[in-house]
């Protein structure tokens, strides 16, 4: 056995596929893209609460949101635009939508009908229609295609254990559940030594040498870092949760400057199938649990706002009828949260397609009317320099939305 | 003084649960030190089938199998009754939780202390899990059982299911790991803590409840893409509508709500069921386990496990036209994938002796704790890797299962660095290496030599002169002594490349 049979796993490493394809463009770098995926099919129904629409009210009599003028309700819709309105326990979130640093598209999803959250999940991460498109995600592709003459390991991250499908592809990613866990620990001149070791054993070309080389280069920029420095000013608290903590590993990393153009942050749970709960419950503590973390990461970053876009996204929605044990079966059209400087924020977007049982597709679900491919398509050209749509949305053609300046 | 039953249970469960721990610490100590054996150097191909067929070979295992090849290794692993393994079993025996019914396990994690006793019996089937995957001399059924564990995914952070998974897991999982699939299917069916994961006690007529009837199809039987419908989903679900759980008395027991069930004749599949009440859903669940998509689904996922992540068509076919012919017979299915994929002489070569699979996160860390015969409680400290690696047992939340391709667990070396860093020190609480003494066993006298037999421990066989001096040199460096370097050398190749794929 030689150390080259020890370290090199260039043939052995079937999941990082060679390049098809270089980087087609130079750009400077965009935004910063915080990618939050809602898994497990969120309700958006009770999230982003259509109150004007009676048939909203007439399905759902236990689990529906009591409309902004309800009397007999201490908590209801907050309205934000006549028709619709949020979650009672978005309220944090006001504040960003008055702003107009946050912006709603309803009705948002994929053609998938499968109401697998497996298959639908998949196939959004890797942002194509079938089984027979790309293995890769749509942000690997994304950063394969695009050179924005950043090399740094920390071009994107995957917050927590795994990383994110999406971000599967030609460039190494890593997961980071904690920057103030990330080092090694111990006596120093052993450490030195491990150190050492590690740079030898990793020092190959292969793909997975490069994903080693790439994180002892996180450990380097992360060690100069000091997690308990940089306490954000503002008095919104993070969630004290998985998703509190993420945010704040972004936040950090983001104004550390050490090269963050992608983050994936997951918040799982949405699978309501029981007692999910109206205005209080199982799913009301999700929807904080999220509104908080938004919150309190936009008030943290406001002065980064400019350069920042945030998108919150769910492999599909939930059935329009609550079930019989006050929760929601699997259902279809879904809806998509964009904040930062740069969106059309405090409005609604996209095409309402009722809640009429005429209207209403497959076993009584919301209709999709926007795919959620446009809305990426639009965040990858206006907001990251990346026109290369064909190669991240393979045979798919982005319909302009102008949900972004 | 007045014991109501649920005392009554609640100090039984206590002064046996002291009891067993009590006649365990003389056990305990007749275990330690665990015996140390000399271990061969083992040919590629073979370390390569002995890391499938295992959570990575000790070094008994290594001398077994090259004294009986792999066929017979094979066969004595599917047998594994005729396995003593005693040694594991005193290991487990503090932990009394294990082989409590469920109206116990409830009533010993409710309340007693407050909210802290909900996470005991959780806690000791992770800590029993570890324990039995680095201890248990029936390594392949340990490999199934994990198997299945992931197939039929329970969570314990979902409501009940932090006691019934503990059930769930002795008369479900292991009572079925290598037998038939239709009796593992039908076990999980009725098993208490699937219905609570996935909300079919909700299940009832006139307000049905899609979840159990969707996953049942989707993830334990047929796959998503075989062709079933959503008329299909509903109609099993109203099939399902009264398969609950009892509650209050026999607490945590299944049953059939007759009250609940919608009447009347459903479809299918194509199947006509006439009303028949709880044996509505079982013919359905009959005709699933036998289903050839449902014998296509499990070979893919099985070979995948062994074998490759995208694992050989016709290995993929011979063992669900095996799985057809057997009725869905575990062992006979394993025996043309273990035997097909793994043996060199197989019908097909597919492997070689490159490794082919990324180790998951708690393979990776067995592995090591079983190569260097390490001594551990399989508690807090230990746990805390799996946690840091995202692998912690029984708590992957969708019911999927934890992945089972490369590609989901590559990309967070940092945990499995700082695990390799801690063991080859000795700096975990509750597990411990002896490096020296493993030297003495194996008659390694200088440095050279003890940093060759720890690579063919880890590795199979000891590198190449050259690169073992490469990675000696670049030890050096950075300055140490002997018994030092010896440490951080053991951690360099926990931590390799190599060690990261079987």
């Amino acid at each position: 056995m030689t150390l080259q049979t020890l370290t090199d796993y260039t043939l052995h490493a079937p999941w990082m596929p060679r390049l098809a394809f270089t980087p087609k463009t130079s750009a400077s770098r965009g935004d910063t893209l915080v990618v939050i995926f809602l898994r497990g099919a969120a309700d958006v129904l009770n999230l982003v609460v259509p109150h004007g629409e009676d048939a909203y009210y007439a399905l759902r009599p236990t689990l529906g949101i009591p409309r902004p003028d309800d009397p007999k309700s201490k908590l209801r819709t907050l309205d934000l635009d006549g028709f619709f309105g949020f979650h009672p326990a978005l309220q944090n979130l006001l504040d960003a939508w008055n702003e107009k640093q946050l912006a709603i598209i309803h009705a948002c999803g994929a053609p998938d009908e499968s109401r697998s959250h497996f298959k639908a999940m998949e196939l959004m991460e890797r942002g194509v229609d079938d089984a027979k498109g790309p293995a890769t995600g749509w942000i690997g592709r994304h950063l394969a295609t695009l050179d924005t003459g950043n090399a740094s390991p920390l071009r994107a991250v995957g917050v927590g254990e795994m990383p994110q499908r999406s971000l599967s592809g030609t460039v190494p990613v890593s997961a980071l559940r904690s920057i103030a866990d990330f080092h090694l620990n111990g006596d120093e001149r052993a450490v030195a030594q491990m150190r050492s070791a590690l740079d030898t054993l990793y020092s190959g070309n292969d793909p997975f040498s490069v994903l080693g080389q790439e994180t002892l280069g996180i450990l380097d920029i992360l060690q100069k870092l000091d997690p308990t420095s940089n306490r954000p000013l503002s008095t919104l608290q993070y969630p004290l949760s998985d998703f509190g903590l993420a945010l704040q590993q972004v936040a950090m990393l983001i104004k550390a400057d050490v090269g963050l153009e992608v983050a994936a942050v997951d918040l799982g749970g949405w699978d309501t199938h029981f007692a999910q709960g109206s205005t209080e419950g199982l799913m009301a503590n999700l929807i904080r649990d999220l509104g908080d973390g938004l919150a309190a990461f936009h008030a943290e970053m406001r002065d980064h706002m400019n350069r920042l876009t945030i998108v919150t996204m769910s492999e599909f929605g939930r059935r329009a009828a609550e079930n019989g044990s006050l929760g929601t079966d699997h259902g279809h059209g879904s809806l998509m949260m964009l904040m930062g400087g740069n969106v059309r924020g405090g409005q609604v977007h996209g095409t309402w397609p009722g809640l009429g049982s005429a209207q209403l597709v497959g076993p009584g679900d919301l209709a999709v009317t926007t795919d959620y491919r446009d809305v990426l398509s639009e965040i990858l050209v206006k907001r990251l320099n990346n026109p290369a749509l064909a190669d991240i949305f393979p045979n798919y053609q982005a319909r302009g939305l102008d949900v972004l300046k | 003084m007045n014991l109501s039953r649920r005392d009554f249970l609640k100090l039984t469960g206590l002064v046996a649960a002291s009891t067993a721990l009590a006649s365990c610490a003389p056990a305990n100590r007749l275990l330690a030190p665990l015996a140390n054996v000399a271990w061969p150097a083992l040919a590629a191909a073979d370390f390569l089938a002995l890391n499938q067929l295992t959570f990575g070979p000790n070094a008994e295992e290594r001398v077994r199998f090259s004294q009986i090849g792999l066929a017979a290794w094979i066969e004595e692993q599917l047998a594994p009754d005729a396995i003593d393994d005693f040694g594991c079993e005193l290991r487990l025996r503090n932990l009394g939780t294990l082989g409590m019914s469920a109206s116990d396990l409830f009533d010993v994690s409710d309340q007693i202390f407050d909210n802290v006793d909900r996470l005991k019996v959780p806690q000791e089937l992770r800590q029993a899990t570890l324990l039995r995957q680095v201890y248990s001399r029936r390594q392949l059924f340990e490999v199934m059982t994990e198997f299945w564990s992931d197939h039929f995914n329970i969570s314990t952070e979902k409501g009940d299911c932090y006691y019934l998974k503990t059930v769930d897991d002795r008369e479900v999982i292991r009572r079925n790991a290598l037998g038939s699939f239709r009796d593992l299917v039908w076990a999980s069916a009725h098993s208490p803590a699937m219905l609570v994961y996935l909300d079919n006690q909700a299940n009832t007529k006139g307000a049905p409840n899609e979840n159990y009837a969707r996953e049942l199809m989707e993830l334990h039987t047929l796959g998503v893409e075989a062709g079933y419908s959503q008329q299909d989903v509903m109609e099993l679900a109203r099939c399902l509508t009264g398969w609950t759980v009892k509650e209050h008395f026999w607490r945590g027991q299944f049953t059939f709500d007759e009250k609940v069930h919608d009447l009347g004749a459903k479809r299918v599949l194509g199947l006509e069921i006439v009303e028949a009440g709880q044996a509505e859903a079982e013919r359905v669940i009959e005709r699933l386990a036998e289903h050839p998509a449902a014998a296509r689904f499990v070979s893919t996922k099985l070979a995948r496990r062994f074998l490759a992540d995208d694992p050989p068509a016709e290995i993929i076919g011979k063992a669900a036209q095996t799985f057809e012919q057997t009725h869905g017979d575990i062992r006979a299915i394993l025996r043309v994938i273990l035997l097909d994929g793994l043996d060199p002489k197989g019908f097909q070569k597919p492997l070689g002796s490159v490794p082919s699979k990324y180790k998951r996160p708690n393979n990776f860390i067995a592995s090591a704790l079983r190569a260097l015969n390490a001594e551990t409680d399989g508690g807090d400290a230990v746990q805390e890797y799996l946690l840091r690696l995202g692998h912690v047992p029984f708590n992957w939340p969708t019911p999927d299962g934890y992945p089972d391709r490369a590609q989901a667990w590559q990309g967070n070396l940092m945990p499995r660095w700082q695990f390799a860093f801690a063991l080859a020190q000795n700096e975990m609480k509750g597990t411990q290496v002896e490096l020296p003494k493993l030297m003495d066993t194996i008659g390694a006298r200088t440095f050279e030599e003890s940093a060759d037999q720890i690579t063919s421990l880890l590795l199979g066989s000891s590198l190449g002169t050259s690169a073992r001096d490469e990675l000696l040199a670049a030890l050096r460096s950075a300055g140490a002594d002997e018994t030092e370097s010896l440490r951080i050398f053991t951690a360099g190749i926990l931590a390799s490349p190599a060690f990261q794929w079987r």
